[in-house]
């Protein structure tokens, strides 16, 4: 039984066709890889199966809700409470210290501010970086500021985390330590992982893998 | 020296060459700074076009004096016509060599007219008829720009053969005296010193930030110079450069604009403040001040911004932690401001003009003070704003980091509220003086008229009672006294019936006796003063009086009290029935016969209506040049707002994917541009308020709020904070999209 | 490398003489390495023996190379069954699976489907090697990191060549 299922997804900017009926099947608290040559339309894939972007064609059912049906306030709200995301870089709003970044999701779902800063600090603590806490991201190294955003990403207890190249600007050792650390609170909490990847080595962290070419996708578990 | 010219001249390049966004922001800067550069200049014309005009008045100024018999016998006289009044001349040329007044090619023979375009304009227009009567003459000709003081000015030079030489002078031997006194009204001349300093001063806050148009680019640009190798110093010397180019294009710009306005000058008609296009020349030393100044001000503002953002060679190093500001050497302009203000607090009388630096320096220390005082304010709030939603913790965050760019907007727009705020309290305090004046005066509805000695009265009182809405015509005398205190008193000598004309005294009996107190309450005699009598010498003891409401200030007293004291002037009083439609005009036709023998005066309800008008133009003027000034302001606001949004494209489009609801992103938008506003707004309000009671007190008069003018800027300054951010939003929506998911 | 699989894939584009043979396949995968004679008789001895491939007439004359060996019903379905078994993931197996790709496109075969099917047998592997890895010592990470940094070396040749098979199928089919 799938939890996020996409079906014949086409989409394109202008005379580009991102997607070209791609198909994906997502099972609860599995990590499943998207792989692909750049510009193959994984991002754009991961973009519509989590509700950022309206496919042309196409339907996205998330626990039998049907994304493209949906306005965008309520795909917003979507997003805020039932994933989570983590981005290559540049995610972490650069005002505020690495605790209120984390904080941020469960402020804006209502909670009081000292009770979303303490379930953060926890979160911080989990993924090793609770000594950053006080600081903004621009004072922290690329690991983990990375760690900060995986952090902000669980905190929600999301049910799917989409991960765009998350060790992207990472070197092996704290991608690798990033990965871990990604999967093990992913598979604690129960979350599948959509993890956009184009790194083998950062694929290998996951249980199943999707390849994308041409706009095209090739999920084995989808046609079971 | 030769290093720092070429440096110099590749920042001048890099604005200059290169793409068409680094041709867009110049012409932006160009017409930024061109704007303030036009102003700057009128203003640095002002002083020649006063110029103009005193000379050409003095020009026209009689010679009295003379060998001989005098060539040329002229009577000045003015007619009130409705709101207007009319200035001109009676002439009666003895001679062939008669002096011709300037603007006219010979002095009128009896019977002729020369009329200036506007008082020729008047006279066809819908209305003129009931003017006519007065100027029955043959118009013979207009009058030149040398006769006249502006081009809206009413005047007339009239031949009549019946004027005799009189023993106070009417004689004329030439035209052209230096006349020194008169000049401007020392409450008007304050509020045009701190109109123009107000106006000015955000002018030069502008010129500021349009420098800084487009700063952040800029600064990328300089930090891939650093890149390949230059110095911080000469990274500065460049930027200055850049700077230089804006400014040089500004200037350019600003002359442009000027030359092409200047022409138009003799359209605007707002009273006094028409003006001959020729006379509008900026004073050649101003006008080198405005040429130095503003590419000096572009450069230093440039470097003074750059001050603390330190370019790196790997792009621009904003995320440092930000300095804190201090505070004591920003309270010094205000504090010094103040300081000179209250110095001079009761120093501007009825007359005396006060020495206008310490006036003029403390206006622009203490307005020069809010764009010094502010960024250190919105610092000091930001730093203490804590809790509230997500939204305002993302605007303070952001402003912590930054709210010195922000603040320096806003300073301009607190300068142009602040002036706006003083000013309007200030014409405001004179209007309600005015007013008070002129409603005491509404309630009732008479003409004076003072005849010359030699009109016999009684053909005056006889051509009255024939005219149509006059009820009654009554004969009162004057004189003139001095108090112990050296108070000047006007004493009116005046029968019960003609006092009900000019005063509220409902049980008057002959032999009492009244006192009419000032606007501003002051009352000037009481009974047992000693008055002296001006002419005479003779003392006088003030009776019994009783405090009346009355139009014209001054003892009022009946002929039974009056023992002991003669009138020197005597001054007949047409009451007029208000139901008449421009019953005054038709009595002063009335008395078209003695065109230059005699001086009327309306008291009735017309004024307090033209009063309204000529304040309400003011006003709306005023108010026109702030709300323009403002506009501005709020563009600049929304280059750094839309600077900004460009800048955080990358977090703003994560946020939004991640699911924070656009809104809580607008309204965190909001709260950064309205923050700085909100805090300038009140600081501007307390600091005009504050100036303008210290101005009032300074010239004397009453303090007035206008609170609807404060109210109705206030709200455009929350109106434009929210056209701002809404004009934000289609950017912030672009930078939210999926596509600002994608990295380059 | 099997090069009995090779020699049945390249029958299948029609019956050949072992000479035309030894030739095709030194062409496409024998750059470093041709093929001797002897190799060539052998092994095709042996797939006539497995009955893979047959005799298709001899010209006149005499000597092996006057024989033609056409591909049998049995020698198809082996060649697909090879060409859907990914290898076993190990280093250096460029060859063989270079060969598999030419000769599925040189077949008009998905020569993605092999390359996919081989990346699915790799990131099996390098799953196993990870868990390892997580679970174990230093020693164990050491180890397994080098065996996962080669055979990330062979899923990046494997995701460049499916990203070229455009032009390789122009080529091969040349």
């Amino acid at each position: 039984m799938s939890l996020l299922k996409a079906e014949g997804l086409f989409k394109s900017f202008g005379k580009t066709h991102a997607l070209d009926g791609a198909d994906i099947s997502i099972r609860a608290g599995e990590v499943v890889a998207v792989m692909g040559p750049s510009g193959s339309g994984k991002s754009t894939l991961l973009h519509c199966i989590a509700g950022i972007l309206p496919p042309d064609k196409g339907t996205v059912h998330y626990s039998g809700q049907d994304l493209t049906a949906m306005n965008d306030s309520k795909r917003s709200e979507l997003r805020r409470t039932e994933f989570g995301f983590v981005f290559q870089f540049g995610q972490l709003v650069p005002e505020l210290t690495c605790l209120e970044n984390v904080a941020l999701p469960l402020r804006l779902s209502g909670m009081k501010r000292k009770d979303a800063e303490r379930a953060s600090r926890d979160w911080l603590a989990r993924l090793e970086v609770d000594g950053v806490a006080d600081q903004r991201p621009g004072e922290t190294s690329g690991g983990q500021g990375q760690r900060v955003a995986v952090a902000r990403a669980l905190v929600t207890r999301p049910k799917v985390i989409f991960a765009d190249e998350p060790t992207g600007a990472l070197d092996s050792l704290n991608g690798e330590r990033v990965m871990h650390l990604l999967t093990t609170a992913a598979r604690e909490t129960g979350a599948a992982v959509v993890l956009v990847t184009h790194e083998p080595r950062v694929a290998a962290y996951s249980d199943r893998e999707v390849v994308v070419r041409d706009g095209r996708s090739r999920d084995v578990e989808f046609a079971r | 020296m030769n290093r720092v010219m070429s440096d110099l001249a590749l920042g001048v390049r890099l604005a200059v060459g290169g793409s068409r966004k680094s041709w867009a922001r110049l012409a932006l800067q160009g017409v930024g700074i061109g704007l303030g550069v036009a102003l700057l200049l009128f203003a640095a014309s002002l002083p020649s076009v006063m110029e103009a005009r005193d000379d050409r008045q003095d020009a026209r100024n009689p010679v009295t004096e003379g060998a001989g018999p005098a060539p040329l016998l002229a009577i000045e006289q003015g007619h009130p016509f409705r709101s207007e009044y009319i200035r001109g001349s009676y002439l009666k040329a003895r001679s062939p060599e008669a002096p011709v007044p300037p603007g006219i090619d010979r002095v009128p023979g009896d019977g002729e007219i020369f009329v200036s375009p506007a008082l020729a304009a008047l006279l066809d227009a819908p209305g003129g008829e009931l003017l006519k009567p007065r100027f029955p003459q043959k118009v013979i000709g207009t009058i030149g720009q040398a006769g006249l003081q502006n081009p809206n000015e009413l005047h007339f030079y009239a031949g009549d053969a019946k004027i005799q030489e009189e023993p106070d002078g009417n004689t004329v031997y030439g035209w052209g005296v230096p006349n020194d006194g008169g000049g401007l009204n020392p409450v008007l001349w304050l509020l045009s010193v701190v109109g123009l300093v107000v106006l000015l001063f955000p002018v030069l806050v502008f010129v500021g930030v349009a420098t800084r148009l487009a700063a952040a680019q800029r600064d990328r640009r300089l930090a891939a110079l650093r890149l390949v190798g230059a110095a911080a110093s000469r990274v500065r010397l460049i930027a200055s450069g850049e700077a230089l180019a804006g400014a040089l294009a500004g200037l350019v710009v600003g002359f442009g604009i000027f030359f092409a306005v200047r022409p138009s000058v003799n359209g605007i008609s707002i009273a006094e403040l028409s003006t001959f296009s020729s006379d509008v020349m900026p004073a050649p030393a101003l006008t080198v001040t405005v040429v130095v100044a503003v590419p000096v001000l572009a450069v230093v503002t440039s470097l003074v911004a750059m001050r603390r953002t330190i370019i790196e060679p790997l792009g621009v190093v904003r995320d440092q932690k930000p300095v804190r500001r201090r505070l004591w050497w920003r309270l010094v302009p205000v504090a010094a401001g103040v300081a000179l203000l209250v110095s001079q607090i009761g120093e501007l009388s009825a007359t005396a003009r006060p020495d206008p630096w310490p006036v003029v320096t403390g206006i622009v220390l203490l307005m020069l003070g809010i764009p010094v005082l502010l960024p250190w304010l919105v610092e000091r709030v930001v730093f203490t704003v804590r809790g509230g939603s997500p939204a305002l913790q993302l605007a303070v965050r952001r402003l912590q980091l930054d709210s010195g760019t922000a603040a320096r907007v806003v300073g301009g727009v607190a300068v142009v509220l602040a002036g706006t705020v003083t000013l309007q309290m200030t014409l405001a305090g004179v209007e309600q003086d005015v007013r008070t004046n002129e409603e005491k005066e509404a309630s009732f509805s008479y003409l004076t008229i003072n005849p010359d000695p030699a009109v016999d009265p009684g053909a005056i009182t006889a051509a009255l009672e024939k005219t149509a809405g006059v009820d009654g015509v009554h004969e009162i005398g004057r004189t003139f006294g001095e108090l112990n205190s050296g108070e000047y008193v006007v004493v009116t000598i005046a029968s019960c019936e003609a006092l009900r004309s000019q005063a509220t005294v409902p049980d008057c009996v002959d032999g009492k006796a009244y006192v009419v107190p000032f606007s501003n309450g002051l009352v000037e005699a009481k009974a047992g003063d000693v008055l002296t009598i001006k002419k005479s010498g003779e003392r006088w003891t003030v009776p019994a009086v009783e405090t009346v409401e009355g139009t014209r200030p001054g003892l009022v007293v009946t002929p039974a009290a009056a023992r002991g004291l003669r009138a020197e002037q005597f001054e007949l009083i047409a009451v007029l029935d208000g139901a008449v439609p421009d019953v005054a005009e038709h009595t002063r036709n009335a008395l078209a016969a003695y065109p230059w023998q005699m001086h009327t005066y309306f008291v009735g309800q017309d004024d307090t209506n033209e009063a309204e008008r000529v304040f309400g133009v003011i006003r709306r003027a005023l108010l026109a040049g702030s709300l323009l000034t403002l506009l501005v302001a709020a563009g600049s606001l929304l280059v750094v707002a839309l600077e900004q949004v460009r800048e955080r494209r990358r977090p703003l489009a994560v946020m939004a994917a991640s699911g924070v609801p656009r809104g809580t992103l607008a309204r965190s938008l909001l709260w950064q541009n309205a923050l700085p506003l909100a805090i300038s707004t009140v600081v501007s309000l307390a600091t005009g308020i504050g100036l303008g009671v210290l101005v009032m007190r300074v010239s004397g008069s009453s303090v007035a709020f206008d609170w609807a003018g404060i109210g109705l800027v206030t709200a455009v300054v929350v109106g434009l904070t929210l056209a701002v951010t809404a004009l934000t939003l289609p950017s912030l929506r672009r930078a939210t999209g999926a596509l600002g998911l994608r990295t380059e | 490398m099997s090069i009995g699989h090779a020699l049945l894939g390249l029958l299948e584009g029609g019956p050949r003489h072992g000479y035309d043979l030894k030739r095709s396949y030194d062409e496409r995968f024998g750059q470093d390495r041709p093929l001797h004679y002897g190799q060539v008789y052998s092994t095709l001895s042996r797939l006539l023996k497995n009955g893979l491939v047959t005799e298709a007439g001899v010209e006149a004359g005499d000597g092996p190379e006057r024989k033609r060996y056409a591909i049998t019903d049995a020698g198809v379905t082996d060649v697909e069954r090879w060409l859907s078994t990914p290898e076993k993931p190990e280093p250096y197996l460029q060859n063989t699976l270079y060969a598999k790709v030419v000769l599925a496109l040189l077949s008009g075969r998905s020569a993605t489907e092999v390359l996919d099917a081989q990346r699915a047998a790799h990131l099996t592997t390098m799953r196993e090697l990870t868990k390892r890895k997580v679970d174990g010592d230093l020693a164990d990470q050491l180890i397994c990191d080098f065996a996962l940094f080669h055979l990330e070396a062979d899923l990046r040749w494997l995701e460049l060549t499916a990203a070229r098979l455009d032009q390789l199928a122009v080529e091969v089919t040349r």
